[in-house]
């Protein structure tokens, strides 16, 4: 047998034969990003917004992290933002500070791969505070994480946003609508809720998660429109044509993040579909979470 | 070559399509490199007599037979099947079936269903099975029209060693008998890839280990799924370029009753 031909990013992701050749060369949005986050030889950056690591109590768990290290590779994806999450929930304190110290240490065994949200359960809210501060002033973790514990218009979640908006980093948010109940998630938000939260903190930065994965995607992105700090994850396994496309008419390409949550050739395939310019296709790929980035590092 | 044995056109009830009409699918299939595809009929999934939609579907690629491939969309619960078969294969010139039984209200081990397979084998048509039509956190309110589990096919194939099956939009294969050789089920089925994992798990990769290159065939879901994600499974399997040619397009040619050119 016969390994797979090499593979480059640039016909990875390549929009179509006519953006061959022009598909990564993009603009940085902020110098302070592009020092911060800029490949060798400043090439931008391809980066999966919405990706996890696993717990540590697998005795597995070293052999899947290299296999989505390694798919990363294959598939030219530069950066991974990952999160540990509790292997049931609600999370406990206990479960969370376990997953976000098992980050820490997932980190430093595959440098300069790996982005880190801080995954906390808002219903523990003095302990949830203290994790989110402690991993992001202490360990550079990107953002917050949070799951299914809370609606995000809950007002018990109200301080995580709080803390994320003097903390400058973004909040990555599991959401889904399907007009038939969740089971098991009777607390999963959407992106009305994402885009009512957005509403009541204009400063905060809202990531609703897989749009390829959380249900009605039509829903999800109407429900979106008019929340200009809401932004959305393409991850997931559903690569119904035309999401994307409708994802850009509709909030335009500065709020579309690229993302796969494990669903490796399907979030990389559907960015391969996506027929917009160069210059869009670089802010999806990476520009925009650059943005999210540089937040932090602004004074 | 490149055929792609899970396209569709025309309107489905829950949600547009782009790239649903005859000229619009032939364009994305010139900007993908695909070359043929086998196309029924998406309105038939819902439409009550699923003959219209056949008969909407003739109409519309009568002009293109030389790249999209017919099939023919059979209810066998509803009046009139044998007619409608025999008008899809006679004069609409099908090449093959696309079966809904989900969709339909029967299951696969009724009598009805039975007869439809044989009669379809008679006429040497291929069966393909869609496990699912759309995901199902995203089905409408009107309808929940469930997945078709693995284990309702492993009853089905060995009862009807002489069909051949083609598994559209499936998934979870492996660990399953479908997906092992050791449980000597008929190897009357290919499993077309666009659900598949092709890396971390690496569903596709290990069908390909279990079964072998000549029960997997490339299918891509267009225009209800961009085609992208599946061509890129393809690219980025661990084989050679003979396997890929095999599932890109040699076995699809096999079930249609046709010669790859280049076949030794």
């Amino acid at each position: 047998m016969e390994p797979a031909s090499p593979i480059t990013r640039r016909s990875l992701l390549q929009g179509s034969a006519a953006a061959a050749g022009a598909v990564l060369t993009g603009v940085y949005p902020s110098r302070a990003a592009a020092e911060a986050n800029s490949a060798p030889g400043n090439k931008p950056l391809v980066i999966d917004c919405h990706a996890h690591l696993h717990q540590q109590s697998l005795p597995d768990y070293q052999e899947r992290d290299h296999l989505l290290i390694e798919a990363a590779d294959k598939l030219g994806i530069d950066k991974l933002c990952c999160s540990i999450l509790t292997r049931s929930r609600p999370a406990s304190v206990e479960g969370f500070q376990e997953c976000n110290a098992w980050l820490v240490e997932a980190i430093k065994r595959f440098p300069d791969r790996i982005l880190g949200w801080c995954y906390v359960n808002p219903e523990h809210s003095k302990e949830a505070l203290e994790e989110i501060r402690r991993y992001v002033e202490q360990h550079g973790f990107i953002g917050v994480k949070l799951y299914n514990e809370r609606v995000c218009i809950d007002p018990v979640v109200f301080p995580v946003v709080e803390l994320a908006i003097e903390l400058r980093v973004p909040i990555l948010h599991h959401a889904g609508h399907s007009h038939r109940p969740y089971p098991n998630q009777p607390n999963i938000s959407d992106g009305g809720d994402l885009t009512e939260l957005g509403r009541r903190y204009p400063e905060a930065r809202l990531i609703c998660a897989h749009i390829g994965g959380g249900g009605d995607w039509e829903w999800s992105i109407k429900a979106m429109r008019h929340g200009a700090n809401v932004l959305l994850d393409t991850s997931g396994s559903v690569i119904d044509s035309p999401m994307l496309e409708l994802a850009v008419e509709t909030l335009g390409v500065d709020r579309i993040l690229f993302g796969c949550d494990m669903s490796m050739t399907a979030g990389v395939g559907k960015m391969r579909a996506l027929d917009i310019s160069p210059a869009d296709k670089q802010k999806v790929l990476g520009g925009n979470m650059l943005q999210l980035l540089a937040m932090r590092s602004r004074t | 070559m490149t055929i792609d044995v899970n396209a569709y056109l025309g309107h489905f009830a829950f949600r547009q399509l782009r790239h649903n009409t005859p000229d619009a699918l032939l364009r994305l299939m010139d900007s993908k490199g695909i070359d043929r595809a086998m196309v029924s009929s998406a309105a038939a999934i819902t439409y009550r007599n699923t003959q219209s939609g056949n008969e909407e579907l003739f109409a519309a690629i009568r002009p293109h037979r030389d790249r999209l491939i017919p099939m023919a969309v059979i209810n066998p619960f509803y009046a009139g099947w044998r007619d409608d078969l025999q008008i899809c294969c006679e004069r609409f010139g099908m090449r093959g079936l696309r079966i809904y039984p989900k969709w339909h209200n029967y299951a696969l081990t009724d009598t009805c269903c039975a007869e439809l397979i044989v009669a379809a084998t008679e006429r040497k048509l291929p069966i393909s099975i869609p496990l699912r039509v759309e995901d199902y956190r995203q089905r409408s309110w009107l309808v929940d029209v469930p997945d078709i589990p693995v284990a309702e096919l492993v009853e089905l194939i060995p009862k009807h060693p002489a069909a051949r099956f083609i598994l559209l939009n499936g998934a979870g294969y492996s660990g399953s008998p479908l997906g092992t050789q050791a449980a000597k089920l008929p190897a009357n089925y290919w499993i077309e890839i666009s659900r598949l994992s092709a890396v971390m798990a690496n569903e596709f990769g290990q069908l390909l280990s279990q079964l072998g290159p000549g029960r997997l065939v490339f299918g891509t879901g267009m225009p209800f799924h961009y085609p992208d994600p599946a061509l890129l499974k393809v690219q980025v399997l661990d084989a050679s370029e003979e396997v890929k040619e095999q599932i890109r397009s040699r076995n699809a040619l096999a079930l249609l009753g046709e010669q790859a050119r280049d076949q030794k």
